[in-house]
């Protein structure tokens, strides 16, 4: 009786044990057959260090723990329940938490539900993928301008061996921290097809989709403002300034991601890809606004004459990579099937990686004027004083990215990575900053 | 195991060594650094042809003088002309009848007792002054009724320049400036509507651009014998005969930016002046700010272009050809092509003053910063948002900076630190900073505190001094100069430093834009006179 039972267990946790952030096993493990109950505690830690050259604005070299998590997992029957948190920076933070029920249907597909505080499905295959399985030292920068992170939410997940549907509904903040407003509502899905899907190689295509109603924001002269704030780092853990890349967009409203990937792999080599585009619309109470902006001699006439001087535009961003491993040596590259992702370096192995990423948070108008004295755009290409500028041109930045790596998986437990990136950046803000280069070496161990 | 740490080891090993073997690079953002590796646009060879119009150190009589007068009046600028100032400074403005006045405030509160005079409302007169002009009670009634339409009380565009004849603008700086306080500032009677006339009052008075001229050009105003000055007016030629509603539509048919104006009155400036008795023989020019774009006329700068004409001070109209900038120990600047320096702040100013002056006559683009940064502040004050400003500001044909400093008792943001002063210099632009109130302001950006000590900037800032007979010392004074000329509140104080300095009466200056060419300003006046000594001579 107890064989039966524990089988049904065992295949259930083959389903959830990769349904977190790391992609390993967990070493610990306590099990209690009779209760039908396994516990798990792991950890990660992830060193880095970086040299940063660049031609204006210096970034800040240095080594720095980057990551520091503890694990935990406790699986009973279809039951699955995760929660991992970090320490790195020095700072506590909370990472996943959930709880998942999954069910092995006659077709041996499963059908999965899962609430708590995890990864978007719609965020892109690089930001669903755990940093320590990945094969560069940071995910590539377009899936942090244009992706997304974790939500609170509840998802649905049917897999196949040629399908896989993700979907599901989220909020934007977990612990509704919100100045005003509510907590916003997204829903959000992620679909693959497999046509090749073997035990040596995967090729996987999808498209994902996201739609988020934002709901929070401050208050700003008696009217709800809510904002969407876009950027990356230069792809490096050890300085994370996202002066170079990003962008505030005042007065959003919804968020619409649509997203492409592609990814294959065989032993030996893989490739994948992915296309990022993010829609962003814009509400404002401009009545309120107005009436309040009437509080001097030097007013603002009629509403009209208010709008035109602060208009709103949506907007629309574009960001992209592709990614290239080959393996020297090694166990070959393994694909996930139920996560839809490519796993990590699996035991001693050795392997060259490249990668080129673009990020365009360059939303410009035509005609429009910039000064960085300013920091603002004028929409009659010249400065002006007074009604506002009128402009709507987001000059978040266009960066293109090209790394290569080194990465040596000692064993299972201990990697060591080498990337070098160049960076040519186009920021009106910062025009005299055009490349940077920046070298980077990660230890991470994980058990 | 072994092996693992063995090679653990090479690998870190060989990433300490890339690590280190970099070079020892600027690690933090410094703008002494970024000063000197950003881009910055350099003045042209057309615009630097115009920049050397101006004299350089020019001393620049800020508002005539806020310490000693009244600002902006005939005793202010009557005061720093005769104390040798190169530069009699004003803001102008417009009034509802389009004459271009000095006025620094958006309003007229401050500098005059027009509260007092008018209400918040049109001046009662103005009827009345209607009918002196001679329209009929109701056609004057009903421009009355327009007139409030488009009234803003206390700005200079709601008034008709006979009426702000009548107010006082000294004794408000009886009230404020008590030591410096002289009962001649004061009117000894307001001005009024009587006897189916405007009576001006008779003391100090809001000045119009011509005044200004005037006193540059060593006159002071014709007054009777009540102590008013005598100014008529008319309506214009081409406005006689028809009624004040034909006016208005004929002007607002004009366009846009005068459909707010009544520009139909004539005033005799012709004959409002007089050689000034106690005229000693300066010269010197004016140096003219637009204002708040969004108080006057969209063609404000045409009107100044048009009024500088009409003196025969456009130099566009009018070349006065090469003339020295002193002669005979006098200031002779108000006779040279640099007599006349447009400023401002504004963006809107500076672009259309170069679609109306094309960059012909010398123009200083002033800088402001504040948080959060106005409409017309530099909002990023660094290396790169300065050399911004510095490119928009040349192409809008500008030849000058005019950054703020800091210090007692403006205390204003800091904006001609070495390194700024470095950039403006590096994009070949006159630097004049405003504005100087004290002796230590004067040493810290003529360099004196780093007499002798090398700076990160001296490779363009510092300059060999020869000494003169009127310095303090007889040693070549060797400085990091940050300033090509100044705003000053101390006419007396700032032309003191700069003799005493041999930064004028002397031969032989170097010229920091162009090397190895000397200037000579040894005609200069080298002696300055006693303010208050000044001050009563010229009948204060």
């Amino acid at each position: 009786m107890k064989k039966y039972i524990l089988m049904p267990f065992l295949a259930v946790f083959a389903l959830t044990a990769a349904a977190q952030d790391f992609d390993t096993d967990p070493t610990l493990e306590l099990e209690n057959a009779e209760k039908e109950v396994k516990f798990t505690v792991g950890a990660r830690m992830m060193a880095d260090a970086a040299y940063y050259h660049s031609d204006f604005t210096p970034l800040q070299s240095g080594a720095s723990i980057t990551d520091a998590r503890i694990r935990t997992s406790m699986t009973y029957k279809d039951w699955y329940f995760y929660a991992d948190f970090g320490f790195g920076g020095g700072k506590f933070s909370q990472k996943n938490i959930f709880l998942q029920y999954s069910h092995l249907d006659n077709n041996d597909n499963t059908h999965a539900v899962k609430v708590g505080y995890y990864n978007d499905p719609a965020g892109s295959m690089a930001r669903n993928t755990s940093l320590g399985s990945y094969h560069f030292i940071s995910r590539p920068g377009s899936s942090y301008a244009l992706g997304e992170g974790r939500e609170l939410g509840i998802s649905y997940k049917y897999n196949s061996d040629r399908f896989m549907a993700y979907q599901g509904v989220f909020t934007e903040n977990h612990y509704n921290k919100i100045d005003a407003g509510f907590n916003g509502i997204t829903v959000a899905g992620r679909y693959l097809f497999r046509p090749l899907v073997d035990d040596y190689q995967t090729l996987h295509v999808g498209v994902s989709a996201r739609f988020a109603h934002l709901g929070g924001g401050e208050v700003y002269n008696n009217v709800l403002k809510k904002s969407l704030h876009l950027g990356q780092s230069l792809e490096t853990l050890v300085d994370e300034d996202e002066q170079f890349v990003s962008a505030d967009l005042d007065w959003a409203n919804n968020v619409v991601n649509v997203g492409a990937e592609a990814l294959y792999h065989n032993n030996k080599f893989f490739a994948r890809g992915e296309f990022l585009y993010k829609h962003v619309t814009k509400k404002r109470d401009s009545y309120s606004l107005y009436i309040d902006a009437q509080n001097n001699i030097d007013g603002w006439g009629d509403i009209e004459w208010w709008e035109n001087a602060n208009k709103l535009k949506n907007n629309n961003f574009i960001g992209g990579y592709v990614e290239a491993g080959f393996q020297i040596l090694g166990n070959g590259y393994r694909y996930n099937k139920q996560e839809g992702l490519l796993g990590g370096m699996d035991g001693k192995s050795l392997e060259l990686v490249a990668r080129y990423n673009y990020t365009g948070l360059n939303n410009l108008t035509d005609g429009e004027y910039y000064n960085a004295g300013r920091g603002h755009y004028y929409a009659n290409g010249y400065m002006e004083d007074w009604p506002g500028t009128g402009a709507t041109s987001v000059g978040g930045g266009d960066i293109h990215s090209v790394t290569v790596g080194l990465n040596y998986a000692f064993n299972r437990y201990v990697l060591c990575m080498l990337d070098y990136t160049w960076h040519k950046l186009d920021k009106p803000f910062l025009p005299n900053d055009k490349n940077f280069h920046v070298a980077q070496a990660r230890v991470q161990f994980t058990f | 195991m072994f092996k693992n740490l063995v090679r653990v080891g090479l690998l870190s090993a060989v990433v300490l060594a890339t690590f280190t073997s970099c070079e020892d690079e600027q690690q933090f953002t410094n703008e002494k650094l970024d000063a000197k590796r950003v881009e910055v646009q350099v003045l042209n060879d057309e615009l630097a042809k115009v920049r050397d119009y101006v004299p350089l150190y020019a001393v620049i009589a800020h508002r005539g003088s806020t310490f000693w007068a009244p600002e902006e009046t005939e005793a202010s600028w009557r005061w720093a002309r005769e104390m040798g100032a190169d530069y009699l400074e004003s803001d102008v403005q417009c009034t509802k009848d389009g004459i271009v006045l000095a006025n620094h405030d958006e309003n007229l509160k401050r500098t005059t007792n027009i509260e007092n005079v008018f209400s918040e409302n049109v001046p009662a007169s103005r009827v009345d002054f209607y009918m002196s002009l001679g329209f009929s009670r109701a056609d004057a009634e009903a421009q009355y009724g327009r007139d409030m339409a488009a009234f803003r009380p206390f700005y200079t565009l709601s008034y008709y320049y006979a009426e702000l004849l009548m107010l006082d603008a000294g004794s408000w700086f009886n009230e404020s400036s008590l030591e410096q306080a002289r009962p001649t500032f004061k009117a000894t009677e307001n001005g009024r509507f009587e006897d189916g006339k405007i009576v001006y009052s008779n003391g100090l008075y809001i000045s119009a651009i011509q005044d200004q001229i005037a006193y540059a050009q060593g006159k002071r105003l014709v007054r009777d014998a009540n102590g008013r000055r005598i100014l008529t007016y008319k309506v214009k030629d081409e406005y006689q005969g028809m009624t004040l509603e034909q006016i208005y539509n004929a002007i607002k048919a004009k366009g846009e930016y005068n459909a707010k104006y009544m520009d139909f009155i004539e005033y005799d400036f012709a004959n409002a002046y007089e050689a000034d008795p106690e005229d000693t023989g300066n010269r010197p020019g004016i140096y003219v700010e637009f204002k708040e774009s969004w108080l006057n006329p969209g063609n404000m700068e045409q009107r100044v272009y048009d009024a500088l004409a009409e003196c025969g001070w456009n130099i566009i109209t009018n070349d006065p050809g090469d003339q020295p900038f002193y002669k005979n120990g006098k200031v002779n600047v108000g006779n040279t092509r640099g007599r006349v320096i447009l400023q401002t702040f504004s963006f809107d100013a500076l672009r259309r003053a170069n679609d109306v002056f094309k960059g012909r006559i010398p123009m200083c683009y002033l800088l402001w910063i504040s948080e959060p940064a106005y409409a017309t502040d530099i909002a990023y004050d660094t290396p790169t948002g300065y050399a911004a400003f510095i490119k928009w500001a040349q192409d809008n044909g500008a030849h000058i900076i005019g950054p703020a400093i800091s210090g007692a008792p403006n205390n204003y943001p800091e904006m001609n630190a070495p390194w700024q002063a470095y950039m403006i210099r590096r994009a070949g632009m006159i630097n004049h900073p405003y504005s100087f109130d004290s002796w230590a302001q004067m040493c810290k950006y003529m360099g004196y505190y780093n007499y002798g000590w090398e700076t990160e900037f001296d490779d363009l800032l510092r300059l060999e001094i020869p000494a003169t007979p009127y310095c303090t010392s007889s040693y070549p004074n060797s400085v990091p100069v940050y300033m090509d000329g100044f705003f000053t509140n101390r006419t007396e104080m700032s032309l003191r430093y700069m003799i005493e300095n041999g930064f004028r009466g002397n031969p032989a200056l170097p010229n920091p834009f162009h090397a190895g060419q000397k200037y000579d300003n040894s005609q200069a006046n080298v002696t300055v006179p006693d303010a208050v000594a000044t001050l009563e001579r010229l009948g204060y």
